[in-house]
């Protein structure tokens, strides 16, 4: 049970997304990071538009989730609309065949270097 | 009086013709004939007899026509002053009782009660029939509104859950059908809406702060059957409507916007397009259905701009004109309609300025990135919309030496956004100062001497004005990564006042006169995006003729 708030908007989330339930693409979960390509342009709606801010540097969906303060699942809507625009691109952690995500040994080593460093 | 004179005339007659009999009787010599003196003596008291009569029945002729005519004044004067008189008391509020106590000779109102009995028994009769219907009229309407109240009440609380529902479940098809029942739910929440407004009681509900214009649009959207068919241009990101106005405008813009949809074929889009206007913000909402007759525009425009109420034209199935009438009434908003350029038909929605305010860029988006959203502001449909976002070009405008292009908005928008949300309700003059940084860049601005690098410049050229005036905000030079922040917000609004006051009146009389620079008026008119673009080969010479000023 919910009451209505003081922070409610006014706007449903279906208007954001015309309607739409799901995305336009699959492959987006909660930590693939989306870069945005290029700034916002006129004509968008005020979320594609701080998406696209946000993302000036890689962020990942469900930090743009909660910035947007929408649920994760229209986040991934609007985003993979940015995508499918060509507005934003997304990095996919690389999983191995078993599902793992793949480590670069190389990488953890740079990344032990650094802590070090610290 | 011809009563009396007919009596009296009959008296005389009478008299003349006893005396007449009299003397005859006593003038005839006693030893004449009997017969005669009879004869003439009882004539003449015949004659008197019949004399008499027939002045009493014509006496009783016309006292009654008298008491006719009478009679005739006092039912027209009851039915032409006393009944309206006494209606139009009732009508203002006033009880039976009260008015009855009214129309009484010693009441408020004696000049014009009823003197007779049965006028009396009549004005009894209609005005307590009157204030029967008329409680039941506001028993019914109360009864409505209580309803609509609670509708609206269990909408709204649905809409809130519905929602927390939407954050819990990922899943497509569940998904689906929770914004399904939330938009059911939300058409629901518009009709309560409606009854309530129509039956008088207060509508939706409040929204604490003041509501994007971006939002309030979408609100009104998602409250209508066909808002996939709806599109929006040119909304201004910082524009909102005040709390306790949105509610109304969303529900004017609702119920416009799904009459659009369903007068036009479902394979038509309706546009909607936000400017600004002198007068306040013009939301237009355009359809490309049927175009309205003349009569029925005229119908539509007095449906929602008639001073008084009535419910009485309600058709039942119509209510939508209704209820934008009643709101326009409250909130001071003009709706008007007319044909289209699209061949359907265009209503206009004037808000008024009181009602509009602007929100800082960070109240919605995060500081470090409020940056974008200024240049982002819409291509400029209209002339108008260009000027309202004025701060938009302005801030492409401004000379943005270097890369830093997150920076760049920070000088010339983030000053001139805190002036007026800190005084937003204020309107009109706080409205203004957006434009101010536009007109930095105009002729007369050198007025305003930059503190930074003195009043030398004042017959150089715009463009190196510009680049004063940014120098005036970073007088160090090209603002560093970190010390930037600080010194952009404070720097320009340390700017003497009369300076502003130089620019803003230029303002003034370039819209007057229509004879705006070169400089000024070709980023306005370039689409936003362009202007920002243009900029950046810009921006390296602005940067020169700065470092030549100094």
């Amino acid at each position: 049970m919910s009451r209505p708030g003081p922070d409610d908007r006014p706007d449903r989330l279906y208007t954001l997304t015309s309607g739409r339930s799901r995305p336009s693409r699959e492959d987006l979960d909660l930590v693939t990071l989306i870069v945005a390509e290029s700034g916002p342009a006129a004509g968008l709606s005020s979320e594609l538009a701080t998406i696209l801010r946000l993302c000036a540097h890689p962020t990942s969906v469900v930090e743009i989730s909660a910035e947007l303060g929408l649920p994760v699942s229209i986040t991934k809507i609007l985003v993979s609309d940015l995508l499918d625009a060509g507005r934003a691109t997304a990095r996919h952690p690389r999983y191995t065949a078993s599902g793992r995500p793949e480590l670069d040994p190389a990488t953890l080593e740079k990344v032990l270097v650094g802590l070090r460093a610290l | 009086m011809p009563l009396s004179r007919v009596r009296s005339v009959a008296f005389v007659c009478a008299l003349t013709s006893g005396a007449l009999a009299g003397v005859t009787a006593f003038a005839v010599p006693a030893d004449g004939s009997d017969a005669l003196v009879w004869t003439v003596s009882g004539g003449g008291v015949l004659l008197t007899f019949t004399a008499g009569l027939a002045a009493w029945f014509r006496s009783r002729e016309l006292r009654a026509v008298e008491r006719y005519a009478e009679l005739e004044a006092d039912a027209v004067r009851f039915a032409d002053t006393t009944l309206p008189a006494a209606i139009a008391r009732a009508a203002q509020g006033a009880t039976a009782e009260r008015v009855l106590a009214e129309f009484t000779p010693t009441g408020r109102q004696a000049a014009v009660a009823p003197v007779r009995p049965e006028h009396v028994r009549a004005l009894q009769e209609a005005v307590r029939a009157l204030g029967r219907s008329e409680a039941r009229r506001a028993a019914a309407l109360a009864a409505c509104a209580n309803a609509a109240g609670r509708m609206q009440a269990i909408s709204t609380s649905t809409l809130a859950e519905l929602r927390e529902m939407e954050e819990r479940h990922n899943d497509g098809d569940v998904l689906a059908d929770l914004l399904h029942v939330d938009h059911r739910t939300a058409q629901a929440g518009r009709l309560a809406d409606s009854i309530a407004v129509l039956s008088g009681a207060r509508s939706g509900r409040r929204w604490a702060r003041p509501i994007t214009m971006e939002s309030v649009l979408r609100g009104a959207m998602g409250r209508i059957a066909g808002y996939r068919r709806v599109r929006l241009r040119a909304v201004p990101p910082t524009l909102a409507v005040a709390g306790h106005a949105a509610e109304g405008v969303m529900h004017v813009l609702a119920e416009l916007l799904d009459n659009a949809c369903n007068f036009s074929p479902p394979s038509t889009e309706v546009f909607t397009y936000v400017g600004e206007v002198p007068a306040g913000l013009l939301v237009t909402v355009e359809d490309s259905g049927l175009t309205m007759g003349d009569s029925a525009l005229r119908r539509a425009e007095q449906a929602v701009s008639g001073d008084t109420p009535d419910l009485s034209a309600l058709t039942g199935t119509r209510l939508g004109l209704a209820v934008v009438g009643h709101l326009a009434r409250k909130h001071d908003l003009t709706v008007s309609f007319r044909p289209s350029a699209t061949g359907g038909t265009a209503v206009l929605v004037l808000i008024p300025r009181h009602l509009i305010s602007r929100i800082e860029e960070t109240a919605t988006a995060p500081a470090a990135s409020a940056t974008a959203a200024t240049p982002a502001a819409p291509a400029a449909a209209t002339p108008a919309a260009a000027t309202a976002t004025g701060a938009a070009p302005a801030a492409a405008q401004a000379p943005a030496p270097g890369p830093d292009t997150a920076r760049r908005p920070a000088t010339g928008s983030i000053p001139s956004q805190r002036t007026p949300s800190g005084a937003a309700p204020q309107g009109h003059a706080d409205a203004l100062p957006r434009r101010r940084p536009a007109q930095q860049s105009g002729p007369p601005a050198p007025s305003a001497p930059a503190p930074g690098s003195g009043a030398t410049a004042a017959s150089t050229l715009p463009k190196r004005r510009r680049g004063q005036t940014f120098a005036a905000a970073h007088p160090e030079g090209l603002p560093g990564a970190s010390a930037s922040a600080d010194d952009s917000a404070p720097a320009p609004l340390s700017l003497p006042r009369p300076a502003r006051h130089g620019a803003r009146f230029h303002a003034f009389r370039t819209a007057v006169t229509g004879k705006a620079g070169p400089e000024s008026t070709t980023p306005r008119a370039s689409d936003p995006a362009t202007a920002e673009d243009k900029d950046s080969p810009d921006s390296p010479a602005s940067a020169d003729t700065r470092g030549s000023d100094r």
